[in-house]
C-alpha cells in the first residue's frame, strides 16, 4: 500500500503529463492568443472601412464639389436691407425715412428710458464696459447677483442665474439636463434657440402639433407602454416637456393648466421658455404662470430673454435652486462665455424697477394689444394668428400664392408700401433650411406701450389699404 | 506579512498621491485612467494580496484557493470593467459613456492599445496557473473555464457596444 501512495504522490509531482488532452489544447490557443495579440497593431474601431481600394477610388471619382457660394438671386433678402440709423426706439429711421416702429421687441418702451440709461451710465462709470472672464474665473460683479437677486424675487422664485446671451440662455438650459438617451416632448412651433439646445443635448425628441394637448397625450401613452416594456431602462430615462409661454412664432399662449395635469399624470418635467411672456402677461408682468394663476414651483425650470421686455441683454432662468444650481457648472453658455457687462445688468434692473414701480403699463400693454389685434380682424385675404393679448402677433396670407417664394415678396410689398407711409414692419425670418418645422411666411407685428392709439389705428388702416392694394 | 503588506501601502501611497490634484484635459479620465503610472502593478499586487488572504484560510485546499483567486479576480473584473457603465465623473459629453462599459471607454475606443492587452493576457495567465495548481481537476476546469470566458469574450473587439442575448443592456443610473 504504502509503495502506491508513493507511486501516487511520485506521479503528482509530474501531473502535467497526467493533464487531460483538451486541457492541454486549450492551454496551448491561450498561449498562441497571448503571442497573437502581444503582436497585434492598434486600430481605432470606426476607422476600419470595408471598402476596398478599388470601390474607394470609386467613391471619390463620383463626388462632384459644391461651390463654395451657391448662387444667389439678386433679390435674395440678405442681399436687399434696409439700413437704421439710430437706435430703434419707439420712432426708428429706415433708409433715412423716420418710421413708427412697429418691429421691435422693445414691449415696455424700456429701450429709450432715461432712467435706465443714466443707470447703465453710471455702472459704465464705476465698471467700465467688459468683464474679461466668466462668471466662475473673475467675472462675477456685485450686479450681477444683485440682478440675480432682483430677478428672483420678481418671479417668487428661490433662485436665477444670468447669461449673457439670451438666445443661448435656453439653448445651454436644455442640454444641461437633458443628456443623450433622455426623452423630450416639444412642441412643433418651438422657437429656433429652442431647437438649437435640443440639438445640443442630443436627447430624444417627439415632436407633438402644435398646442395639441390630445396629441402630446397620445405621446406620452407611447411611451408609458414602451417604458412597460423596458422599465429598466425607464427608471433612468429622463424626461421632459419643452413649451413657450408665449410663441414666438405663432403669437399663440401655452396650455399651462392641461400641461400641468399632463406632467404630474405621466412623471415628466416642465421647461417654460417665457422670453415673450415675461414682462408682458400677468397682473405683474411675471409671465404665463401670473396669468394662469398657477403655482411657480409647479414649473420645474423658467427661461427668458432680457433682450425684449428688459430691454437690455442677456437672459435669465429661474427655479428651486436645487435645479438652478446644477447651471452654475454645467450651463455651457454660463460656464464658457465672459459674463454679462455690468452695465447691462445695472440697466435690467432699473427695468425691473421701473416694471415694479408701474404694474398698470402690464394692463395698458395688453389695451393696446387688443385694439391693434381687433382692428386687423377682417382684412380679406389675410388672417390674424396669435392671442389677442399677445404684443407679437402675425399676419398670415389666407391662401398661399403657390410658392413660398412669391408669397414672401407679397408680403414684402405691403411692407414696402407701409414703410413708405411711416410705419416700419417686418417679416418674421427664419433660417429656412435649419428650421425643423419652417412656419409659413408672416408679417410680424409688435406692439409697444410707447404707440399712441392714433398710432395704432393708422397702423392697422394703413396695413388694411396695403393689402386691399397688393392682394387684389 | 504585515511587512509586506506594510511595504504596499508605502507604494501605494507614494504613486497614488502624485496623481491626486494632478491637472489633466481628459474630457472623461476614465479612458485613460488604465495608462496611470504604477497601476499594472498596483492590480498585480491587488491580485497577490488577493490569493495570499485565501491561502492563510486554513481549511481551503491549494486548489480551491487558486481556482477562488481566478474566479474572485473574474468576477471583479467582469463587474467593473464589463458591467458598469458611464463614469463617476461630470464629463461634458452629453452622456456618451453612460451607455459604455469600462472597457470600452478605455482609451477612447481603440482596440490592442498596451492597457487593453496587459488586462487581457493577466486573466490568462492567472488561468494557467490555476489550471497548473488544481492539477488539471475536471471541475475545476469547467468553472475556471467558464470564469476566464466571462472576461475574455467581451474584451473582443467584435463585442465592442454588443450586448449579447441583451445582457446589460439597459442604461446606468
Amino acid at each position: 500500500l504504502r509503495t502506491f501512495s508513493d507511486l501516487n504522490t511520485m506521479l503528482e509531482t509530474q501531473f502535467l503529463f497526467l493533464a487531460p488532452a483538451y486541457h492541454l489544447i486549450l492551454e496551448g490557443i491561450l498561449i498562441l492568443w497571448i503571442v497573437r495579440l502581444l503582436f497585434s497593431k492598434t486600430y481605432k474601431l470606426q476607422e476600419r472601412s470595408d471598402l476596398t481600394e478599388k470601390e474607394k477610388e470609386e467613391l471619390i471619382e463620383e463626388w462632384q464639389p459644391e461651390p463654395l457660394v451657391p448662387p444667389v438671386s439678386k433679390e435674395h433678402p440678405a442681399l436687399n436691407y434696409n439700413i437704421v440709423s439710430g437706435p430703434p426706439n419707439h420712432k426708428i429711421v429706415v433708409n433715412g425715412k423716420e418710421c413708427i416702429n412697429f418691429a421691435s421687441f422693445n414691449f415696455l418702451g424700456l429701450l429709450a428710458n432715461e432712467r435706465v440709461k443714466n443707470a447703465a451710465l453710471t455702472s459704465l462709470r464705476k465698471y467700465g464696459v467688459g468683464t474679461c472672464g466668466p462668471r466662475g474665473f473673475y467675472g462675477t460683479f456685485d450686479v450681477h447677483l444683485e440682478l440675480e437677486d432682483r430677478l428672483a424675487k420678481f418671479m417668487r422664485t428661490e433662485e436665477a442665474i444670468i447669461y449673457s446671451y439670451g438666445f443661448a440662455t435656453i439653448a445651454s438650459a436644455i442640454p444641461a439636463y437633458s443628456k443623450r438617451g433622455d426623452l423630450v416632448f416639444v412642441d412643433e412651433s418651438a422657437c429656433f434657440a429652442i431647437q438649437k439646445g435640443l440639438q445640443a443635448s442630443r436627447s430624444n425628441l417627439k415632436y407633438f402639433k402644435h398646442n395639441d394637448m390630445a396629441d402630446l397625450e397620445r405621446l406620452l401613452k407611447e411611451q408609458e407602454a414602451e417604458d412597460q416594456k423596458n422599465p429598466r431602462k425607464a427608471r433612468v430615462t429622463r424626461r421632459f416637456i419643452i413649451v413657450e409661454g408665449l410663441y414666438m412664432n405663432t403669437g399663440n399662449i401655452c396650455p399651462l393648466p392641461e400641461l400641468l395635469k399632463l406632467k404630474y399624470k405621466y412623471k415628466v418635467r416642465i421647461f417654460l421658455e417665457e422670453s415673450l411672456s415675461f414682462g408682458v402677461l400677468g397682473e405683474h408682468g411675471q409671465g404665463v404662470t401670473e396669468h394662469f394663476g398657477i403655482n411657480i414651483d409647479d414649473i420645474d425650470l423658467i427661461s427668458a430673454n432680457m433682450e425684449n421686455s428688459l430691454a437690455s441683454v442677456g437672459g435669465f432662468c429661474c427655479g428651486r435652486s436645487f435645479v438652478i444650481d446644477h447651471q452654475r457648472l454645467s450651463g455651457q453658455g454660463y460656464c464658457f462665455s465672459a459674463s454679462l457687462p455690468p452695465m447691462l445688468a445695472s440697466a435690467a434692473i432699473e427695468a425691473l424697477n421701473i416694471m415694479e414701480e408701474n404694474p398698470d403699463i402690464f394692463s395698458v400693454l395688453r389695451e393696446k394689444c387688443q385694439r391693434i389685434h381687433n382692428m386687423l380682424q377682417g382684412i380679406s385675404g389675410m388672417k390674424v394668428v396669435g392671442e389677442s393679448f399677445s404684443p407679437a402677433f402675425h399676419l398670415q396670407l389666407e391662401k398661399s400664392t403657390g410658392s413660398r417664394e412669391s408669397d414672401v415678396k407679397l408680403l414684402q410689398a405691403i411692407i414696402d408700401y407701409c414703410t413708405d407711409r411711416q410705419i416700419a414692419l417686418t417679416q418674421a425670418r427664419y433660417l429656412d433650411k435649419d428650421e425643423k418645422f419652417l412656419p409659413p411666411p408672416s408679417i410680424r407685428v409688435v406692439v409697444s406701450v410707447e404707440q399712441t392709439e392714433e398710432e395704432l389705428d393708422k397702423a392697422a388702416a394703413l396695413i388694411k389699404e396695403a393689402a386691399q392694394h397688393n392682394l387684389h | 506579512v504585515a511587512d509586506v503588506m506594510l511595504s504596499f501601502t508605502t507604494f501605494f501611497f507614494l504613486h497614488f498621491r502624485m496623481q491626486v490634484g494632478v491637472a489633466h484635459s481628459e474630457v472623461n479620465p476614465n479612458t485613460r485612467v488604465m495608462n496611470s503610472r504604477g497601476i499594472w502593478l498596483a492590480y498585480m499586487i491587488l491580485v497577490g494580496l488577493l490569493h495570499v488572504v485565501l491561502l492563510s484560510i486554513p481549511v481551503l485546499s491549494v486548489s480551491v484557493v487558486w481556482t477562488l483567486t481566478n474566479v474572485i479576480h473574474n468576477l471583479v473584473m467582469y463587474l467593473f470593467l464589463h458591467t458598469v457603465k458611464g463614469t463617476p465623473f461630470e464629463t461634458p459629453d452629453q452622456g456618451k459613456a453612460r451607455l459604455l462599459t469600462h472597457w470600452e471607454q478605455m482609451d477612447y475606443g481603440v482596440q490592442f492599445t498596451s492597457s487593453r492587452k496587459f488586462l487581457t493576457i493577466s486573466p490568462i495567465v492567472l488561468y494557467l496557473l490555476t489550471s497548473f495548481y488544481t492539477k488539471y481537476d475536471p471541475v475545476h476546469f469547467i468553472i475556471n473555464t467558464a470564469s476566464l470566458l466571462s472576461v475574455l469574450i467581451p474584451k473582443l473587439p467584435q463585442f465592442h457596444g454588443v450586448r449579447i442575448f441583451g445582457i446589460n443592456n439597459f442604461y446606468p443610473v
